[in-house]
C-alpha cells in the first residue's frame, strides 16, 4: 500500500517459532526415567525436584496405584483435605484465589490471550514508535522506515517480564514505555544508548503491594500519573511513577478488572469483574458513579473522542451500550447518564457468503482518533465490524459501514488498536494483530 | 502582596493546623472512651459493664483529668505546626543546624514527653487497681508502685521513639497527596492506615523498653523512692518478673499503640487539612474594596517565599486548573482586565513563575558550582584553555606531564593553576624568616584542623548539600513549570487575544535552561540518583515533560519561537530523541 510505505512490515509468527521451543523447557525430561524405582523413592524424588504438589501427583498417578495401592489411597485422601481446606479458605476470603493465565485471559481485551501470538499493542501518543508484545513474553520496538533505519527497533525481553497484559507509552516523553505483567510494572527507558537486539533489564520495576499480577493500566495524559488495575485487587492504584509513591482508590466490590481514562482525563472508567463499574470524576475530588451491568462484566470499552461519550460493551450480551456525559444545562433531566443501548451485535450472516457469520458477544472496541470510526471484533466470530458513527453535542449515531477479514477464514483479530494523531500522522490508521502474528495496517478514509 | 492579606494567609493555614489538633484531640477522647469500655468488660454481667462505663463517661473525673492531656497535645500542635510553616533555612554545616533548629527540636521532644507522660498517667488511672497509684501501702508502709512506674516509663518512651523515629534529624516535611480526595475519604484513610501499622510498630518498642527496663529500672525506682520518701517494693527485679506478668505488657503495650497512633494521627490530619486546596483567585474582584483585601491571588501567594506551603499550594492550584479540560480559572488568565484591555493576569502570572524559575535555576547553578566533580572539570577546562592560548606546544607539553603525574599520583592533585611567574613584574616580594615561619605555622594548622575528632563532622559543609537542599524543596517549581507548559498549550486553542506568544519564548528558554543543568547534575552528584533521591527524578521528569509538551505542540512554529541556532537544534534533537 503506497500510503503506508513508510510503515514497518511486522510478522511475529516466524520469531515466535523460533522462541517458543525453546522458552519453557523442564530439566527433567532430558533424563530417562529408571524402571526398577520403588514407589517411595520415585516420590521423593520428585518431591525434590518439582516440588510437593508434583510428588502428590505422582502418589495418585495409575503407576503408583498399581505398584502401592495403599500409598495411593492416603495420597488421594490427604489431596482431598487439601482441597477440601481450599475451598473453605476461598469461601472465606475469596480474594485470595490465586490468579491463573486462564482467569486473567477471561477479562483480558485480547481474544484467546493464552495461545495468542500478539498480546498487546501500544503506539507511541507523539512519535512513530509502535511495541508490540508477543506470547514469548518479549517487546518489539517498530518505528519508521527510513533511509538509515529499517524500522526495527531494540527487543525487550527480561526474566522479570512475564505474562504481559497491557502496555503504554508515556506522555510527553520519548523513550518510556511500562509494560503491566505478571509481576507487575516493568518500566523501560528505550534511548540511543540501548542497542538493536540486546537484552537488558527494565530501569526499574514496581511490584503490585501484594504481588498480583497487572490486568490493566493507563498514564493520564500528561504522563504524570499512572493508573493500574488488578484482578485480585478491590482497589485502583493510582501511581507516581518517578518516586513511586502509590494512593488507592479504595471501593467495596469486585476486584477490578480494566481501566480506561477519558481523552481529556475528566473521568476514569473502572471495570470489575463483577456487574458493577465505577466512572471517577477526576477533577471533582475524585468522586465515584456507580454503574451496574446487567448481563454480566465489562468487557471492552471507548472514549470518543470528545470525551462526552463512553461506549461499552458487555461479556455476554452483544449489545453495544452508550453513556453520555453531557449535562443539560436547559432541561437537566435525570435520565442525563442513564446507560443507553445504541446497537445490537447479535450475530449475523454475512450477504455474500452464506455461511459466514458477523457479531455476537464482543470482544473488544476501538474508535478511531477522528471519531468518524467505531471498530468491533467478536468472541466468537473472525470479521472486524466497522461502523460509521455521527458525534453530535448530545447524541452519539453508529450506522453500519463495512468489514474487515483476516488472510484465511480461521484467522481472528487478536487486538485491534488505533495509530493516535501526532506530527507524523494525521489519518486514521487501524492496526490490528492478527491470531498468526501479522500485524496489519489499514488506513480509514 | 498586602500584609492583610499575608496574615490571612497565615491565619488560614494556622486555623487549618488547629482544626487538625482538635480532630486529634476528637479520637482521643474516642480512643479514651473505648479503653474504658475495655477495661469495664464483664462477660456475663453485659447491663452493668454498660452501666458502668456509661457512669465513668458521663461523670466529670475523665473530662476534668484529660485536661492536662489535651493542654499537652494543644502544645504539641502549636509546635508542630509552626515548625511545618516556618521559613526552609539551608545551614551549610552541622553546627549552623544545630544553631538553627536545636531549640525547636529540642522543645518539640519537651512536647513528645510530655504528651506520651501524660497519655500514660490518664490511662493508668482507668486501669486493674495494682496498676493505678504512684504510691501503695503496703503492710502499713508507703511503698513505690513498679508497675505503675513501668507504665509511665512506657508512655515517656514511647514519646521520645516517635520523635526519633520521625523528627529528630528529619525536618519536619511536607507532604501532598498524589490525587486530591474528600476530606474525610482521606481522614478514613490516615485512620484506618494507622490502627493497622500502630499496634504492629508499637509490639517491638515494648519489647525493647521492658529489657531497658529490667537493666536500669532498678537505678530509676532508688532514685525515685529517695524523691518521694517511700520504701521500694520487690515486683518487677528481674527479667522473669516482667515477661511473665502478661497484664502489664499488655498494657504497657496498648499504651505505646494508643500513643503512637495519636501521634501519627496529629501528623496525618495536619498533612491531610493543609494539603487542601487554597480559596485563591486569579485576579481580584473590583466590586468592593474591603472584599479584594480579602482575596488571595495566586501571583501573590506564589510570592510568598518564606511560606513554603503556602507556595506549594498555590503552585498545585495553578496546575490542577491548567491541566483540567474545562477550568473557568485558566479561561480567566487568557482574559484581558478593564479598562484599558490589558493582559494583566497572565502578565502577573507569568512573570511570577519565570522569576521563581529563573530564581531556581541561578541558585542551583551557583552551589552546583561548588561541587567537586562539575568544579573540577570546569577548572580543568579552563587551566587547559589558558595553556594552550598562551605558549602552544611547550604548555601542552608541560600540560600533559603534569597530568600524568596527577593521574599517577606522582604529585598532589590540585584543581588550581599552577601560578606562572611573569616576567613584566618588576619586583617580587620575598617572604622574611619570620614571615615564612608563621605561614608554616598556619599551614600545619589548617592541616591539623580537620584531623581532630568531630570537626569535619560539625564544621564542614558536604559536597552538593545545597543542591540536595534545593532539589528537596522544589515542589512548587516542579507544580509552576509544568501548569506553565499546560498553559502554553491550552493558549492555541483558548487564548483569542494571543497574550501567552509574546512570552513563548521566555518560557521555553527557562525551562531549557533549567533543564540542562538538571542533566549536568545527574552525572555529576551521586547522592541524587534514583536510588537516594526521587525528588531530582520528579523534577528532572517534570521539567523535561513540560519543555517536551510545549515543544510538541508548538513544534510548526519552534523556528519562530526560538531563533536559529544551537538552542533550536537541540530542542529539536529532544523532541525526537527526549
Amino acid at each position: 500500500m503506497p500510503a503506508l510505505k513508510h510503515y514497518p512490515s511486522i510478522n511475529l509468527n516466524r520469531e515466535l517459532l523460533n522462541t517458543s521451543n525453546t522458552a519453557h523447557f523442564n530439566v527433567g525430561e532430558i533424563f530417562i526415567p529408571v524402571e526398577s524405582e520403588s514407589v517411595l523413592k520415585r516420590i521423593s524424588r520428585t518431591f525434590f525436584e518439582s516440588g510437593f504438589w508434583k510428588a502428590l501427583d505422582e502418589a495418585r498417578s495409575a503407576r503408583a496405584r498399581e505398584q502401592s495401592p495403599l500409598i495411593s489411597t492416603t495420597a488421594d485422601y490427604f489431596a482431598h483435605l487439601l482441597e477440601l481446606y481450599r475451598r473453605l479458605k476461598l469461601e472465606v476470603f475469596p480474594h485470595t484465589q490465586k490468579l491463573s493465565a486462564e482467569r486473567i485471559a477471561q477479562y483480558a481485551e485480547t481474544r484467546d490471550w493464552i495461545h495468542s501470538g500478539i498480546r498487546y499493542i501500544a503506539w507511541h501518543t507523539h512519535l512513530f514508535k509502535v511495541a508490540v508484545a508477543g506470547v514469548d513474553d518479549v517487546v518489539r520496538i517498530y518505528s519508521k522506515i527510513t533511509d538509515k533505519n529499517a524500522g526495527i527497533g531494540p527487543v525487550l525481553k527480561s526474566p522479570t517480564q512475564t505474562q504481559i497484559t497491557c502496555m503504554a507509552w508515556r506522555p510527553l516523553c520519548a523513550f518510556e514505555l511500562v509494560v503491566g505483567c505478571h509481576q507487575g510494572l516493568c518500566f523501560w527507558i528505550i534511548d540511543n544508548n540501548m542497542h538493536l537486539g540486546r537484552s537488558i533489564n527494565p530501569s526499574h520495576t514496581f511490584k503490585h503491594p501484594s504481588n498480583l499480577p497487572i490486568s490493566s493500566l493507563q498514564w493520564n495524559k500528561d504522563g504524570t500519573l499512572l493508573a493500574t488495575a488488578s484482578l485480585g485487587d478491590r482497589a485502583i492504584l493510582i501511581w507516581h511513577a518517578d518516586d513511586g509513591k502509590i494512593q488507592p482508590l479504595k471501593r467495596l466490590g469486585p476486584p477490578s478488572s480494566l481501566l480506561s481514562w477519558s481523552p481529556d482525563n475528566d473521568h476514569l472508567i473502572a471495570s470489575t469483574v463483577g456487574h458493577v463499574f465505577r466512572m471517577w470524576e477526576c477533577y471533582d475530588r475524585w468522586k465515584t458513579e456507580r454503574w451496574v451491568c446487567n448481563s454480566d462484566s465489562v468487557q471492552s470499552t471507548c472514549w470518543s473522542p470528545c470525551g462526552r461519550f463512553l461506549l461499552f460493551v458487555a461479556t455476554k450480551d452483544p449489545i453495544l451500550y452508550c453513556i453520555r456525559l453531557v449535562q443539560l444545562h436547559i432541561n437537566p433531566s435525570k435520565y442525563d447518564n442513564e446507560v443507553m443501548p445504541i446497537a445490537d451485535l447479535n450475530a449475523c450472516v454475512l450477504n455474500d457468503r452464506s455461511n459466514t457469520l458477523i457479531g455476537g458477544p464482543a470482544q473488544q472496541l476501538a474508535m478511531d482518533p477522528l471519531g468518524k470510526y467505531l471498530i468491533v471484533t467478536f468472541k466468537s466470530t473472525n470479521y472486524i465490524a466497522v461502523f460509521r458513527t455521527y458525534i453530535g453535542q448530545y447524541e452519539f449515531e453508529i450506522s453500519g459501514g463495512h468489514y474487515l477479514s483476516g488472510e484465511s477464514a480461521d484467522e481472528y483479530p487478536s487486538y485491534i488498536c488505533f495509530q493516535p494523531l501526532n506530527m507524523d500522522n494525521d489519518r486514521s490508521v487501524l492496526t490490528i494483530g492478527w491470531s498468526g502474528g501479522r500485524i496489519q495496517l489499514y488506513v480509514l478514509n | 502582596m498586602s500584609s492583610a492579606a499575608i496574615l490571612m494567609c497565615r491565619q488560614l493555614l494556622f486555623s487549618r493546623c488547629i482544626h487538625a489538633g482538635l480532630l486529634s484531640v476528637g479520637v482521643q477522647l474516642v480512643m479514651l472512651i473505648t479503653l474504658l469500655l475495655c477495661v469495664n468488660f464483664q462477660l456475663w454481667h453485659p447491663l452493668d459493664w454498660a452501666a458502668d462505663s456509661l457512669r465513668q463517661v458521663c461523670s466529670c473525673y475523665p473530662w476534668l483529668a484529660s485536661m492536662p492531656l489535651i493542654v499537652a497535645v494543644a502544645f504539641y500542635v502549636i509546635t508542630l505546626s509552626k515548625q511545618r510553616l516556618s521559613e526552609r533555612r539551608y545551614c551549610p554545616t552541622r553546627y549552623r543546624w544545630l544553631i538553627h533548629h536545636g531549640p525547636r527540636k529540642l522543645l518539640f521532644l519537651i512536647a513528645h514527653v510530655f504528651v506520651g507522660y501524660l497519655t500514660a498517667w490518664l490511662y493508668t488511672t482507668y486501669l486493674h487497681t495494682d496498676y493505678r497509684h504512684l504510691v501503695y501501702k503496703s503492710f502499713g508502709q508507703d511503698c513505690l508502685n513498679s508497675y505503675h512506674v513501668f507504665l509511665l516509663g512506657m508512655g515517656i518512651t514511647s514519646g521520645c521513639y516517635y520523635f526519633a523515629a520521625n523528627y529528630m534529624r528529619q525536618e519536619v516535611a511536607m507532604e501532598f497527596p498524589i490525587i486530591e480526595q474528600k476530606r474525610i475519604e482521606n481522614l478514613r484513610g490516615v485512620l484506618y492506615e494507622t490502627l493497622l501499622k500502630s499496634p504492629l510498630k508499637s509490639l517491638w518498642v515494648t519489647l525493647v523498653y521492658s529489657i531497658g527496663f529490667w537493666l536500669f529500672g532498678g537505678l530509676v525506682r532508688h532514685r525515685l523512692t529517695h524523691l518521694i520518701g517511700v520504701d521500694a517494693d520487690d515486683r518487677l527485679l528481674g527479667i522473669l518478673d516482667v515477661a511473665s506478668n502478661g497484664r502489664l505488657l499488655f498494657y504497657a503495650w496498648l499504651l505505646t499503640t494508643q500513643i503512637v497512633s495519636n501521634m501519627h494521627l496529629m501528623q496525618r490530619f495536619n498533612h491531610v487539612l493543609l494539603s487542601e486546596r487554597l480559596p485563591l483567585v486569579i485576579a481580584r474582584s473590583r466590586m468592593s474594596a474591603n472584599a479584594s483585601e480579602q482575596e488571595l491571588t495566586v501571583a501573590s501567594v506564589l510570592g510568598l517565599f518564606d511560606m513554603y506551603v503556602a507556595q506549594c499550594l498555590a503552585a498545585r492550584f495553578l496546575y490542577e486548573h491548567a491541566l483540567c479540560n474545562n477550568s473557568t480559572i485558566r479561561l480567566e488568565i487568557f482574559q484581558l482586565t478593564e479598562p484599558g484591555n490589558h493582559p494583566a493576569n497572565w502578565r502577573a502570572l507569568c512573570d511570577q513563575c519565570l522569576s521563581i524559575v529563573a530564581t531556581f535555576t541561578e541558585e542551583l547553578i551557583e552551589s552546583m558550582q561548588h561541587i567537586s566533580l562539575i568544579k573540577g572539570n570546569e577548572s580543568h577546562l579552563a587551566t587547559t584553555a589558558a595553556f594552550i592560548d598562551k605558549k602552544g606546544p611547550l604548555r601542552t607539553e608541560k600540560l600533559l606531564i603534569r597530568q600524568y603525574n596527577q593521574l599517577h599520583g606522582i604529585r598532589p592533585a590540585s584543581a588550581e593553576p599552577t601560578q606562572q611567574w611573569d616576567a613584566t613584574d618588576s619586583v617580587r616580594h620575598v617572604p622574611n624568616r619570620c614571615e615564612r615561619a608563621f605561614i608554616k605555622l598556619e599551614t600545619m594548622f589548617l592541616g591539623l584542623l580537620p584531623r581532630l575528632p568531630g570537626i569535619v563532622y560539625l564544621f564542614a559543609e558536604s559536597d552538593g548539600a545545597k543542591t540536595v537542599f534545593l532539589v528537596d524543596n522544589a515542589l512548587h517549581v516542579i507544580w509552576l513549570t509544568q501548569a506553565l507548559a499546560h498553559l502554553c498549550v491550552a493558549s492555541i486553542k483558548q487564548d483569542r487575544y494571543g497574550v501567552v506568544q509574546d512570552d513563548l519564548t521566555a518560557i521555553i528558554r527557562a525551562l531549557h535552561r533549567l533543564k540542562c543543568e538538571l542533566d549536568k547534575l545527574h552525572s555529576a552528584l551521586p547522592s541524587l540518583r534514583p536510588s537516594h533521591s526521587s525528588n531530582y527524578i520528579v523534577l528532572r521528569g517534570a521539567i523535561r515533560r513540560s519543555l517536551y509538551n510545549i515543544c510538541i505542540s508548538f513544534h510548526d512554529y519552534l523556528g519562530e519561537v526560538i531563533p536559529n541556532g544551537e538552542e533550536l537544534r537541540q530542542l529539536q534533537a529532544f523532541i525526537c530523541h527526549g
